[in-house]
Order: C-alpha cells, then sequence, then structure tokens
C-alpha cells in the first residue's frame, strides 16, 4: 500500500512542478479580462472574439511553457489517458452547448423565446458565473491542480454575490482576471526563482 | 502451508529481485519515467535532485538492460534527449513492484 501511495505522490509532484509556474493562471486571467474589455466595450463582434481569446490562450500557455518553464524544469510529456478524457469531455460539452443554441434558435424563430432561455438569460450572472466555475473544474481535473478548483469556488462565488448586487457583469470578470493574474505572476517570479535556468544538458 | 514451502517462497521472492533495478537511485529514476510517458535530463535531475554524472551512469545501465529508451531529436535546431521506459522496462518493473510487496507480506513478524 505504502508503495502505491508513493508512486501516486511521485505523479502528482510530477504534475504540480510543471503547473506551478502560473502559465495557466495567467493565460486563463489574460482571457478573463479581455472578455471584462470586450463587456465593457459593448462589441457586437463577441461571438468572434471567443475564438481569439481561445487561441490566445494557448499561444500564450505556449509560448510561456517554451520560454520559462522547459529551460528550467526540463521536457516531459504526461500520458494521454487523462487528454483523451477531457477531449471528449470537451467535445461533449461543445456539442451539448451546440445543440442548446440550435433548440434555442430553433424555438425562438418558431414560438418566441422559449421559457428555460428566459431563465438562463434572467439570471445571467449565474448562468455565467456556473458555466465559468464549470470550466474552471475541468481545468482542474485535467491539470491536477488544487488551486484551479479554488478559482472555481470563487468565480461561482463571486458571481453569485453579483447576482444580488447591482454592478455590471465586466466588473466581476475584470475582479476574477485581476486575481488569478496576481497569483500567477506571483507563481512565476517563486518558480523562476526557484529553477533558475539550467547552465549544464546533457545535450552540450 | 508447511513453514519450509513458506521459507522457500519467501526465498524465491527475494531472489527474483530484479537487482538492476533496486539499487537505490535507479529506482528513483525508473519510477519518475514509469509515472510521465517521456522526459529529459533536466526534469529528471530537478525532480530527483541526482547529479547529470549520476543520472548519466544510472540511465546508462538501464538502457544497457533495455529498461529505458534514449531518443535523440533536435528542437528549435538544437539537440535534444528525451527518455522513456521501453515496454520490456514497465513490465520489470511491475515485477520489482509486486515481487517486493510480496517479500514484504511474507516476511514473518
Amino acid at each position: 500500500m505504502n508503495q502505491k501511495i508513493n508512486m501516486k505522490k511521485i505523479e502528482r509532484k510530477a504534475y504540480t512542478t510543471y503547473h506551478q509556474d502560473g502559465v495557466i493562471d495567467i493565460a486563463v486571467a489574460v482571457v478573463v479580462i479581455l472578455f471584462g474589455i470586450i463587456m465593457l466595450g459593448d462589441m457586437p463582434w463577441l461571438g468572434g472574439i471567443g475564438g481569439v481569446a481561445g487561441i490566445l490562450a494557448v499561444s500564450l500557455y505556449a509560448g510561456f511553457k517554451k520560454v520559462v518553464t522547459v529551460p528550467r524544469l526540463g521536457y516531459v510529456k504526461f500520458p494521454q489517458q487523462r487528454a483523451q478524457r477531457m477531449t471528449t469531455i470537451a467535445v461533449a460539452l461543445g456539442t451539448l452547448s451546440a445543440l442548446m443554441g440550435l433548440v434555442a434558435f430553433l424555438q425562438t424563430t418558431s414560438q418566441g423565446t422559449p421559457d428555460w432561455l428566459m431563465l438562463l438569460i434572467d439570471n445571467y450572472m449565474l448562468t455565467i458565473g456556473t458555466a465559468m466555475a464549470g470550466l474552471f473544474l475541468l481545468g482542474g481535473y485535467a491539470f491536477k491542480t488544487n488551486r484551479i478548483y479554488a478559482y472555481a469556488l470563487l468565480t461561482f462565488v463571486m458571481f453569485t454575490i453579483g447576482y444580488f448586487l447591482s454592478f455590471p457583469l465586466y466588473y466581476y470578470l475584470f475582479a476574477l482576471g485581476t486575481i488569478i493574474l496576481a497569483i500567477g505572476i506571483v507563481l512565476m517570479i517563486r518558480f523562476v526563482q526557484k529553477y533558475p535556468k539550467a547552465t549544464e544538458t546533457a545535450d552540450a | 502451508m508447511s513453514p519450509s514451502k513458506t521459507s522457500d517462497d519467501e526465498l524465491n521472492a527475494i531472489q527474483n529481485i530484479d537487482k538492476i533495478i533496486h539499487e537505490p537511485a535507479r529506482l528513483l529514476l525508473m519510477a519518475h519515467l514509469f509515472v510521465v510517458e517521456s522526459a529529459d535530463y533536466l526534469f529528471l535531475q530537478r525532480q530527483t535532485g541526482l547529479t547529470w554524472g549520476n543520472i548519466s551512469s544510472h540511465l546508462r545501465k538501464l538502457e544497457n538492460a533495455g529498461y529505458v529508451a534514449v531518443e535523440k531529436e533536435f528542437i528549435d535546431k538544437k539537440p535534444h534527449t528525451t527518455l522513456k521506459l521501453t515496454e520490456e522496462g514497465r513490465r520489470a518493473f511491475q515485477k520489482y513492484r509486486k515481487n517486493m510487496k510480496q517479500v514484504f507480506e511474507d516476511l514473518p513478524e
């Protein structure tokens, strides 16, 4: 049993060290703040920007990993099972959202806005908060990182409070993005201090 | 089960322990490579705390035993060495865990 626990610890340590660099946090925070700016500007091309934000997050993540993490911590590739499971969940959620969107569109054009959609729109703070918290939960599971679960809780609490207050949505997006960005920057500074760039390499 | 049969089983389990894996530094390297798909020297060094020389010499032994595969590739025009456990290495590590568990489970108090 002890051996099993130790192997789990080794696996967990490998994951957490690799994701203790604050890169995920910074990438996510930038996207959240970007959405806040979009809301503030009341920009109609929101849908298109959603895709751009996704590309930006992935580019930021890959870029920071290449420049900050790999030269300090080394290269590692984790087993694919979890990534494949995550892809399946993401595809299922994407399909479900698309179906809901299609049903909403069809019902709206034929019978006017349906009640369930009105309920989601009327309580948009709770809808958005729950959706974002769900995404953070998935992220926490994918990266085996507890602080992302904490972000899920923070998001849900903030948007639930926001439901009872009358501040605009972008306030909460800016606040959430700023908190996550600050945590990301602190983590990155600590990571860089703890792991200086390697001077010796096996390939020299 | 007779006492002599139990002693034989214990002895077999101990004798079956893979001596290549049993060395602490190599066990550490094998354990770290077991939980990932592949990694490089730097990652192993950061995770295990072993020195470059130590890692290099132990990995050579593991490579000679057929437990670790060393792959050289170019990333951004720079040479890069990645290491991964072979199927044989994974099987050997699983067998080692099983044997060790058996040894300690079967040992009398």
